[in-house]
């Protein structure tokens, strides 16, 4: 071996040693390998303050962690929101959102929105709405469905009148901060993005696919299979949005390019907007702030559809780095934002509007979507029940209400955009595709691949393997 | 080119002139008058056969000094140039740095002398070769270039026309000792953000002798492996696309940044030895979710195999992991060449987290040997190459189901013969064949290979684009002929069947050139 050879051995067998050291108990807030995490700095100390401040909002009972659970890998809690996919707000806690919300664990590697070379990536919300994490902090602080301010000014007041928040506010930004409103907001969101950039927990890369990674943790048979099935191209080809290898926004693999894409998911009845004349599903009142939408074609099946990138939201007039507004480019209605798949089995339920409650739901899901649907313009419908699709009671997972299968297939589209969602890609399989009517995946490779998604979540401690704590739907035999 | 046949030239000229004289003084001395005729009709003959000596003379004269001209800035190409004539002053300054694209050696080189012919056009014919530099100055300009249309039979809809490539060089002769060597290449004839086309810098190095026997060389220069590396103008080679085995295991056009030191030695060997950049495995993608080819002719273009993925071009080529490498030529016998080159060095490393470094380096080498013999009209040529890739196993573990893991070992090898058929005027017809096996992963580690999807997958997100997954191993037969129309065009056609991709083959049909 050469002298550099010699040379990078020692400084490798340097370097496991101390990672060895660093990561041994295997906690959330520094495992992985990372090193000790710095402490806080006095302005991400004041952002972990307000993240938990559930005087800041206009019911009291509503903060960021509210809906960004820490043990949920910082996603909403349904048990708490009266079983809904969405988290309920409002100064009466009554009022239903429109999104099921994100994971915040490893946010801060999400680039600002861009076109790369045409394709959508990057941005904070679902529909990168947001120039940045600070940018989409403020945003719940005034939103009427959520934390439910008036305004900056009525913040800034209860900011005022809580003393922890406000010792914390003050030792990172000063008195003069509390001057104005508005800066004051925006110091706000600074803060809570510094603690969402600062604190290890947002980024602990402690999962047992990390450890696997480092030689310190062996993966079952089953997902080992499901890492297989995961990178195959034929079969999951999950890597292509959700990529395996880290891809230069981190050191880690992310599980996600960033990008978007409109797939075709079901619409989802719990949420209360999708329903003409929508009320809250708690109180019964009118929900006033459903926007009015201008992109709908006529003849839609419904009135209002979530499209993701071409609205029915668009970038805060206030936001100093807006993308741009996608609203009139129909081609990009119904893309959404690929999430990490990291600690996804922590994170149910999934899709934007939640609509499946597991992951083998959403895998079977995948691999069926354009095969055994009896729907309306699906070239090749089949009969209901036996002999259609044989993952969702009625042979489809398109529904309406009272679940009878939906006249379209993508109900969560105007059919007039049906061209957008992604058909060309595996797992889908076109009723054109030359394989046949099969599924790229069988009912145990999915149980392999969900197998493997489960080792994406953190806290695996390799000293303690069996204290791993995954959901129960990583159960073998889950449903 | 066979240098002791050229320079016994002289003196066998002037053995036969003394001959010639003795001859004719013995005779002279007798009476006998039908004797003297005879000498007389003896003297006649023997200086027809001096003048077509002295005629011979000057043109082995003129074919070697200019193939020596253009050997001189190529160091121990398979017919290497003697470094005495490198040195010669009388060598026109324009010439001596003849441009590399110019030399015609690698397909004619062994030829003893142009009119043997077997070899496609002499190198002697080659203009911009000789004569001063432009406007008198030590500047030189010279090009080459090749057009194509290929038909794959399986899949016509995939058939192209393409200007391949439009190359142009520049040289200067800043002295009799030093020189510099450049060339800028259009793929595809259009090259933007928005278009298929690239622009590059092929070469670009200074060349210095120091001595009658070493020369120095910095740049970016071209990899002395194979035949085609260095030699790779449409004139030099048979079949209108390269072959697979120069291409996808010696990644034509390899070149590196870096320094060598090269020359020639009095006994027919010559050598070259430099540290360059190396291979980047950063590059590597896993996880191609669509075939990176389908066609024979992506399979050149895509840049999918292990060298061609990873060679840096000297684009912000990484400075960290250098390479070493030691080529070796041997052309002391008429109308043979043997060669062999090897290269070895650290890749940049495929990134792996900080919690789970991958210990140790990934060390790229590749070797070759080659071989070529052209006994009368036959050109006879076969090449070995390999390449390994060491320390992979983690790094493939820890993607299991990738289509693409990183080969431990690949290798290729061909045989390929042909022959000048029919010369009329500068009209050379030289039919050949080829067989040639190329494997870009024979052997992995920490994997069983590539995960090759059965059946028919999508080749794209467009929807209804099926095909299959192509194999990364194959056999090619090659059936074609190069059609010369004088030393500088070339039109070319064959046919190509394969073992593996049956749906590879393809019939081409190309034009090129070379001034």
């Amino acid at each position: 071996m050469s002298r550099e050879g010699l040379l990078a051995a020692a400084g490798a067998g340097v370097l496991s040693l101390a990672l060895l050291a660093g990561c041994g108990g295997g906690d959330s807030s520094g495992g992985g390998g990372s090193p000790a995490p710095p402490a806080l700095s006095l302005k991400a100390q004041a952002g972990k303050a307000l993240f938990f401040d559930a005087s800041l909002s206009a019911s009291g009972q509503q903060s960021c962690g509210t809906c960004h659970v820490a043990s949920r890998a910082f996603t909403a809690n349904p048990a708490t929101d009266h079983g809904l996919p969405v988290p309920l707000g409002g100064r009466n806690m009554d009022l239903p959102g429109f999104r099921n919300a994100p994971s915040l664990v490893y946010a801060r590697f999400t680039p600002p929105f861009f076109l790369d070379d045409g394709t959508p990536t990057g941005g904070f919300f679902r529909d990168g709405r947001a120039s940045s994490l600070a940018e989409q902090a403020q945003q719940p602080f005034i939103t009427e469905f959520e934390m439910a301010n008036t305004d900056a000014t009525e913040v800034l007041s209860r900011l005022q009148a809580s003393a922890g928040s406000l010792k914390a506010f003050v030792a990172a930004f000063g008195d003069g901060a509390l001057q104005d409103p508005t800066q004051a907001l925006a110091d706000m969101g600074d803060a809570i993005a510094a603690y969402e950039t600062e604190d290890a927990a947002f980024a602990p890369f402690s999962s047992k696919f990390d450890y696997w990674l480092a030689g310190q943790a062996t993966l079952s048979a089953a997902e080992t299979r499901g890492i297989a099935l995961f990178n195959n191209p034929a079969k999951g080809n999950c890597t292509a949005c959700h990529p395996s290898q880290r891809q230069g926004y981190s050191d880690h693999a992310l599980f996600t390019d960033f990008t978007y894409d409109n797939i075709g998911v079901p619409r989802n009845w719990n949420i209360a907007a999708n329903f003409p004349n929508p009320k809250s599903p708690i109180s019964g009142v009118a929900l006033d702030y459903v926007p009015a939408q201008t992109n709908v074609p006529a003849g839609a099946e419904y009135a209002y559809y979530d499209m993701g990138l071409c609205g029915p939201f668009a970038p805060a007039a206030d936001d100093p780095g807006p993308r741009p507004d996608f609203t009139h480019t129909t081609t990009l209605c119904g893309v959404f934002k690929v999430p990490t798949l990291r600690n996804v089995a922590l994170t149910a339920p999934y899709f934007h509007n939640g609509v499946f409650p597991s992951l083998h739901k959403v895998v079977q899901w995948y691999v069926t979507r354009d095969i055994n649907n009896n729907t309306g313009n699906n070239p090749t419908p089949v009969p209901a029940g036996p002999g259609g699709n044989p993952y969702f009671p009625v042979g489809s997972a398109y529904v309406n209400p009272d679940g009878t299968p939906d006249l379209y297939q993508y109900n969560d589209l105007p059919v007039d955009y049906n061209a957008n969602v992604n058909v060309g890609e595996i797992p889908y399989t076109p009723p054109t595709f030359a394989g046949g009517q099969a599924p790229t995946l069988s009912a145990s490779e999915i149980d392999d691949l969900v197998a493997f998604l489960c080792t994406l979540t953190d806290g695996y401690d390799p000293n303690n393997p069996s204290a791993y704590d995954v959901p129960a739907q990583c159960a073998a035999g889950a449903p | 080119m066979n240098r002791n046949t050229h320079r016994s030239a002289p003196w066998t000229l002037a053995l036969l002139a003394a001959t010639a004289v003795a001859s004719g003084s013995a005779h002279a001395a007798g009476d006998d008058a039908a004797s003297l005729k005879a000498l007389q009709q003896q003297l006649e003959q023997i200086q027809a056969q001096l003048k077509a000596l002295a005629e011979e003379n000057r043109a082995l004269r003129e074919h070697e000094a200019e193939v020596d001209r253009k050997l001189a800035t190529l160091g121990p190409a398979p017919a290497g140039a003697p470094q005495v004539a490198q040195a010669a002053p009388a060598v026109p300054a324009a010439g001596t740095a003849a441009p590399p694209v110019a030399n015609a050696s690698a397909l004619p080189s062994t030829s003893a002398l142009p009119s043997t012919a077997a070899l496609g056009p002499s190198a002697s014919a080659t203009p911009g070769t000789t004569g001063p530099g432009l406007f008198g100055t030590g500047l030189r300009l010279w090009g080459y270039g090749e057009i194509y249309y290929t038909d794959p039979t399986s899949a016509r809809q995939d058939s192209q026309f393409d200007l391949a490539r439009a190359v142009f060089g520049i040289g200067y002769q800043f002295d009799d000792r030093t020189e510099f060597n450049s060339e800028y290449e259009v793929e595809h004839a259009v090259a933007s953000a928005d278009d298929v086309g690239e622009f590059e810098v092929e070469q670009f190095y200074v060349d210095r002798r120091l001595n009658d026997y070493v020369s120095a060389r910095a740049g970016l220069f071209l990899m002395p492996f194979g035949f085609l590396n260095e030699h790779h103008e449409p004139t030099n080679f048979y079949g209108v696309q390269r072959n697979f085995v120069e291409t996808l295991i010696i990644p034509s056009t390899w070149r590196e940044g870096g320094l060598n030191f090269h020359g020639d030695t009095p006994f027919g060997i010559g050598w070259n030895a430099g540290v360059t950049t190396g291979f980047d495995l950063s590059k590597w993608d896993f996880a191609p979710e669509f075939p990176p080819y389908h066609t024979a002719l992506d399979l050149e273009d895509a840049d999918v195999a292990p060298l061609q993925a990873t060679h840096q071009e000297l684009a912000l080529a990484n400075g960290r992991h250098l390479s070493q490498y030691l080529a070796l030529s041997y052309y002391g016998v008429p109308g043979l060449t043997l060669g062999a080159a090897v290269s070895t060095g650290d890749a940049v490393p495929v990134p792996a987290p900080p919690n789970a470094p991958i210990p140790g380096n990934q060390r790229v080498t590749l070797w070759e040997a080659h071989a070529r013999w052209t006994p009368g009209p036959l050109d006879l040529t076969a090449l070995y190459a390999r390449g390994t890739i060491s320390n992979t196993a983690l790094i493939n573990q820890s993607n299991p189901g990738s289509p693409n893991p990183i080969p431990a070992a690949f290798y290729g090898y061909y045989f390929q013969g042909a022959v000048q058929a029919w010369e009329h005027g500068d009209y050379k017809l030289n039919p050949f064949v080829r067989y040639e096996v190329y494997n870009m992963g024979s052997k992995y580690d920490g994997t069983s290979g590539p995960v090759i999807p059965p059946g028919d997958v999508p080749l794209s997100s467009a929807p209804g684009d099926y095909g299959r997954w192509p194999v990364w191993y194959d056999r090619v037969w090659t059936v074609g002929a190069n059609f010369y129309i004088g030393p500088h065009l070339v039109l070319k056609t064959d046919y190509q069947w394969f073992h593996e991709n049956v749906d590879f083959k393809r019939w081409d049909l190309g034009l090129g050139l070379a001034f």
